[in-house]
C-alpha cells in the first residue's frame, strides 16, 4: 500500500473515533451528572447521590408532561403509518402527473423550520376557532410523523417484487388477503423503523410544540427547556438520564426485531 | 374434434384501475395540504398584509434595516460553517462505517443512532455542561497543551457550530454511508488497471459517486442548522439572533406578529431554496438509469 | 498477476522485470472484468479516455484515440451515450475498448463473455480473437467454457485447485492430456480402471473389466492404472491393436455423429463416437467387437 493510502487510512480512522467519542460524551456526561451530588455541574462529581431522581418524583408538572409527550407520539405515529403507507402505495404503484412532485411535498415537512411551521398551525387553527391544545398539538404531530413515514415505507416498497401477490394470487388468495399476507410481512421492518424514529420525533418535538402547549398542556421537551430557564439544576440531567436509558432500551429491542443496519435507513 | 370459437375483442387499456390506486394517496395528501401548506400560504398572506390591504411595507421595512441583515447573516454564517464541519467530520467517519467489519459496525452504527434517537434538548443541555470553562472539553484542550488558559466556549459562535455539528453529525454519515455501502469496489479496481494512482482513484471514481449521498446529508444538515432554535437557545443565550430566534420571540414575547410573520416567510423562503436546491443537484449527479 | 492482490510469496515477472511488488496502476497490465466495471458516472466516451487521462495523454489526442478505439470495436457513434444504453454486448465491447486504449503490455480477461447469450458470446469470441491477434496483444483469458478455450487459445493452462495441470496447445490438450482431470475437463472419454499384468518395453499390458487392453506407458506390474481413449478414436467391428466385446446400452443421435454407450461397471464408462451410417447391429443390447489402436490409447495412475 502507498504511503499517500497509509496516512489517508490513518486519518480516517482518527476522525472516526473522535467522532465516535465526540457523539457519546455528552450523554455520558448527562448520566454522570444526573447522579452527582453537587447542584453545580462539576466533573466529576464530589459525591454520588440519587436526590434529583427523587426530586424528579415530587415534580408536579413531569409526569403528566410525560403522559401527554407519549400519548401524542404513539397516537400521531399510528395515524401517520396508516397515511403514510397508503400514500407510498399509491407513489409506487400508480402513474400520475406530478408524482414527483408530490413525493417531495410529501417529505418536505422534514426540512422546513419548525417554529414557522408551528407558528403557521396556530394562527390558522385560532382564525378557526380551535382553542383544545390537546387537538392542536396532535394535528401538529402528525404534520412531523407523516414524513418519515412516507419516506421509509416508499424506499422499501420501490424494492418490492409486486410479481409476488400476482404469485399469491395464483395459488388461491383473494387480492386483499394476498395483499395483506405478502405485503406486510415484507413491510414490517419498514413499518418499525419508520414508526420509531417517528414516535421518537414526535418525543423529541419542540419548534411546533411550543406554540401549540398552553398552560395546563405541556409537552416534555417543552417542560424541559422551561425548567432549564427557570432553574437549572441537576434534576434536568436526571430526567435526561431518564430518556436516554429508555432509548437505549427501545433501541435494543428495536435492534433485536429489525437489525440497527435497516434503523440506519430510516 | 371441434374447436372451441374464442371470440377476440378490443381490450380496453388497464388506466382506470392505476388511478384507483393513486387515490390512496389522497388522505395523506389532503392532511399535509391542509395542516402544512395551507398554513403556510396563509401566513405568507399575512406577512404581505397590512391593514387589509396588499403591501410589502413589511419585507421593505425588514430588509431596510441593517439589523436584519445580520440576523440572516448570523444564520447561514452558522448554518454554513455547521454543515462544513458536519461534513469534513462525517465524510470519513461514512467511508469508515462502510469500511468497518461486523461487530465494529453494529458499535459504530449504535454510537451514531443512539444521540439521534435522544431529544435534542437533552444534547443541548449536555453541551452546555461540557462547554463550560471548567467543563471536559476545555480540561481536554489544557490536558492535551493546545491551550494554555481555558477558552470561552459556551456563548460563542464557535461553541454553538461545535456543540449544532455534533448534535447534527449523524445526519450527515448515514446517507452518506447509504451510497458508499453501494459502490461497486472493482470500480476503483478498474480504476488501478487503467493506470490511476490512489488520488486519482478516489477523485475522479469514488468522489462523483458519493455525490448523491453528500447531496443529501448537505441538505438534512443545512437545513437543520438553519431552523435550529433549542441549541443556539442553551449554547448562546438571548445575545445571539438567528432567523429562527427572531421568530420565537416576535410571536412569544413581542406579540409583534407582522414582524414574526415577515421573518417567518424569509426562514421559509432560504428552507424552500435549499430543498430546491438539493433537487436538482441531485438529479445531475444521480447517474440516469 | 494485474497487482490488485498481494503475492504472499512468489514472484510475477512481465517482460523480463519483476513487478511483484509493484503498484496496480504502474504495471500496465490491463483488465477486462467479469461485471465490466464500467464507470456509472461517465459516458462511454469518458469511460474509454479514463486511462488516457490517468497517463497524462494530452487532451487533442485523446479525443482521437478515444475514436479510433471504439471505431475497432465497431461501436464508433456511441461516445456520447450513457453506459445504461448498453446492451450487454455493447458494454462487453466498451469495456475492452477501455483496456485496450492505453495499450496494455498484457491485457487480462476475467470470463468476459459468461453474462451474454450463447448467440452473442460465439459471435463476440471470433470478434475478439481477431481483435486481439490484429493488435498483436498478449492476452489471459479466464473461462470455464471449454468450448471457448479451444476457440480462442494459442495455448491453454488447464487449472485444478489452483495449480496448473497443463499448459499446452489445444491440439495437445485435447489428444495427450497430461492427467485425467485434463482428460476430464477437454472432451468426452472413454475410462477403464484397471491393473498391469505385464509391461513389454514401453507397452503395458493392462487387465480391464472389458478385457485386455495394450497402451504405451511405462509403470510396474501390479500397478492401479487408468486407461482412456476418445471416442472418436474407437470403431465397431474386430481387428484392431485393441479389441473387445461390449454389450450395447444407449444410442445418440447428434445428426453428424452418433454416440453408442457401452455397458460398463462402477466408475467406468465407455462411449464410442461412429458415423451414423457405420452403426449396424448397434442396437440396445446387441454384443458387439470395439477396436482401436495401441498408439490412440492413454493410460495414467489411477487416481
Amino acid at each position: 500500500m502507498m504511503p499517500l493510502e497509509r496516512a489517508a487510512l490513518v486519518a480516517m480512522w482518527t476522525i472516526t473515533a473522535l467522532v465516535v467519542l465526540t457523539l457519546l460524551t455528552p450523554l455520558v456526561v448527562t448520566l454522570i451528572v444526573s447522579v452527582s451530588a453537587s447542584s453545580v455541574f462539576n466533573l466529576p462529581p464530589p459525591a454520588l447521590s440519587v436526590r434529583w431522581y427523587e426530586r424528579t418524583l415530587r415534580l408536579r408538572d413531569l409526569w403528566p408532561a410525560v403522559r401527554l409527550s407519549v400519548a401524542l407520539a404513539l397516537l400521531s405515529t399510528a395515524i401517520s403509518l396508516v397515511l403514510g403507507t397508503l400514500c407510498a402505495i399509491a407513489l409506487t404503484r400508480a402513474s400520475f402527473p406530478g408524482k414527483t412532485t408530490l413525493t417531495t411535498f410529501m417529505v418536505s415537512p422534514l426540512m422546513m423550520p419548525g417554529l414557522v411551521v408551528g407558528v403557521a398551525l396556530l394562527s390558522m387553527l385560532r382564525e378557526l376557532g380551535l382553542r383544545d391544545a390537546w387537538t392542536s398539538l396532535l394535528i401538529g404531530h402528525v404534520v412531523i410523523t407523516l414524513p418519515y413515514v412516507t419516506r421509509t415505507v416508499l424506499a422499501s416498497l420501490t424494492l418490492f417484487d409486486f410479481t409476488l401477490i400476482e404469485a399469491a394470487r395464483t395459488l388461491g388468495h383473494s387480492p386483499p388477503r394476498a395483499l395483506v399476507e405478502v405485503m406486510v410481512p415484507v413491510l414490517a421492518p419498514a413499518f418499525l423503523t419508520s414508526g420509531l424514529f417517528a414516535f421518537l420525533a414526535s418525543l423529541d418535538n419542540y419548534p411546533i410544540s411550543i406554540f401549540l402547549v398552553d398552560a395546563r398542556n405541556k409537552t416534555l421537551p417543552t417542560l424541559m427547556l422551561q425548567y432549564l430557564e427557570e432553574n437549572p439544576d441537576p434534576t434536568i440531567a436526571a430526567i435526561s438520564s431518564g430518556l436516554i436509558v429508555l432509548t437505549i432500551v427501545v433501541l435494543l429491542v428495536a435492534d433485536r426485531l429489525v437489525g440497527l443496519r435497516r434503523l440506519a435507513e430510516f | 374434434m371441434s374447436v372451441a370459437p374464442v371470440a377476440v375483442t378490443a381490450v380496453s387499456p388497464r388506466q382506470p384501475r392505476v388511478e384507483r390506486i393513486a387515490w390512496l394517496a389522497l388522505p395523506g395528501a389532503a392532511y399535509l395540504v391542509v395542516a402544512f401548506a395551507v398554513p403556510l400560504v396563509l401566513l405568507l398572506l399575512t406577512s404581505v398584509t397590512r391593514d387589509g390591504r396588499l403591501s410589502l411595507a413589511g419585507y421593505a421595512q425588514f430588509l431596510a434595516d441593517p439589523f436584519s441583515w445580520m440576523v440572516i447573516q448570523n444564520t447561514i454564517r452558522v448554518a454554513a460553517l455547521t454543515t462544513v464541519v458536519c461534513l469534513l467530520a462525517g465524510y470519513p467517519a461514512a467511508f469508515a462505517l462502510a469500511r468497518a467489519g461486523g461487530a465494529l459496525q453494529g458499535m459504530l452504527l449504535a454510537a451514531l443512532i443512539l444521540p439521534l434517537s435522544v431529544g435534542v434538548v437533552v444534547k443541548a443541555f449536555a453541551w452546555t455542561i461540557l462547554l463550560r470553562t471548567d467543563g471536559l472539553v476545555n480540561r481536554m484542550l489544557v490536558g492535551t497543551g493546545v491551550v494554555d488558559t481555558p477558552l470561552r466556549l459556551l456563548f460563542t459562535e464557535s461553541g454553538l457550530v461545535f456543540g449544532a455539528a455534533n448534535i447534527f453529525l449523524p445526519f450527515m454519515v448515514l446517507p452518506i454511508f447509504a451510497v458508499v455501502k453501494l459502490i461497486d469496489p472493482r470500480l476503483t479496481e478498474a480504476a488501478a488497471t487503467l493506470g490511476a494512482g490512489p488520488l486519482r482513484r478516489f477523485v475522479r471514481v469514488t468522489l462523483p459517486l458519493t455525490m448523491p449521498g453528500v447531496i443529501a446529508g448537505v441538505a438534512f444538515v443545512f437545513s437543520m442548522s438553519i431552523s435550529m432554535y433549542v441549541i443556539p437557545t442553551l449554547l448562546m443565550g438571548d445575545r445571539f439572533k438567528t432567523l429562527s430566534i427572531l421568530v420565537a420571540r416576535s410571536f412569544l414575547f413581542m406579540r409583534d406578529r407582522s414582524l414574526g410573520s415577515t421573518v417567518s416567510v424569509v426562514l421559509l423562503t432560504i428552507a424552500v431554496g435549499v430543498v430546491v436546491l438539493s433537487a436538482l443537484l441531485a438529479r445531475r449527479w444521480q447517474p440516469e438509469r | 498477476m494485474a497487482g490488485l492482490l498481494t503475492a504472499d510469496h512468489g514472484r510475477v515477472t512481465l517482460d523480463g522485470a519483476d513487478i511483484t511488488r509493484v503498484p496496480a496502476h504502474k504495471r500496465n497490465v490491463g483488465v477486462v472484468f467479469q461485471s465490466y466495471a464500467l464507470f456509472p458516472h461517465l459516458t462511454v466516451a469518458e469511460n474509454v479516455a479514463f486511462g488516457l487521462q490517468a497517463h497524462g495523454t494530452r487532451a487533442s489526442e485523446i479525443a482521437g484515440t478515444v475514436a479510433r478505439v471504439l471505431a475497432l470495436v465497431r461501436l464508433a457513434d456511441y461516445g456520447p451515450r450513457s453506459i445504461f444504453a448498453l446492451s450487454g454486448g455493447q458494454q462487453q465491447r466498451i469495456a475492452v475498448a477501455r483496456a485496450l486504449a492505453v495499450k496494455p503490455k498484457l491485457l487480462l480477461l476475467d470470463e468476459p463473455l459468461s453474462a451474454l447469450d450463447r448467440k452473442l458470446r460465439e459471435t463476440m469470441r471470433m470478434e475478439l480473437g481477431h481483435l486481439l491477434r490484429d493488435l498483436g496483444i498478449t492476452a489471459i483469458f479466464v473461462t470455464h467454457d471449454q468450448d471457448e478455450a479451444l476457440v480462442m487459445s494459442d495455448r491453454i493452462a488447464v487449472m485444478n485447485h489452483g495449480r496448473i495441470e497443463q499448459f499446452d496447445t489445444p491440439a495437445a490438450i485435447y489428444a495427450h492430456p497430461a492427467t485425467p482431470f485434463v482428460l476430464d475437463f477437454v472432451g468426452m472419454s472413454t475410462r477403464l480402471s484397471g491393473t498391469v499384468v505385464a509391461a513389454d518395453g514401453d507397452v503395458l499390458v493392462v487387465d480391464t473389466a472389458a478385457g485386455r487392453v495394450r497402451a504405451r506407458g511405462r509403470a510396474g506390474t501390479g500397478a492401479a492404472v487408468l486407461v482412456a481413449v476418445r471416442p472418436e478414436n474407437m470403431r465397431i467391428g474386430a481387428g484392431g491393436e485393441n479389441a473387445v466385446s461390449l454389450k450395447v446400452r444407449d444410442r445418440v443421435f447428434l445428426g453428424s455423429k452418433l454416440l453408442v454407450h457401452f455397458d460398463a461397471p462402477g466408475a467406468d464408462q465407455i462411449v464410442a463416437e461412429v458415423p451414423p451410417d457405420g452403426a449396424e447391429h448397434t442396437a440396445p443390447g446387441d454384443l458387439v467387437t470395439v477396436r482401436w489402436s495401441v498408439d490412440a490409447t492413454l493410460v495414467y495412475s489411477a487416481p
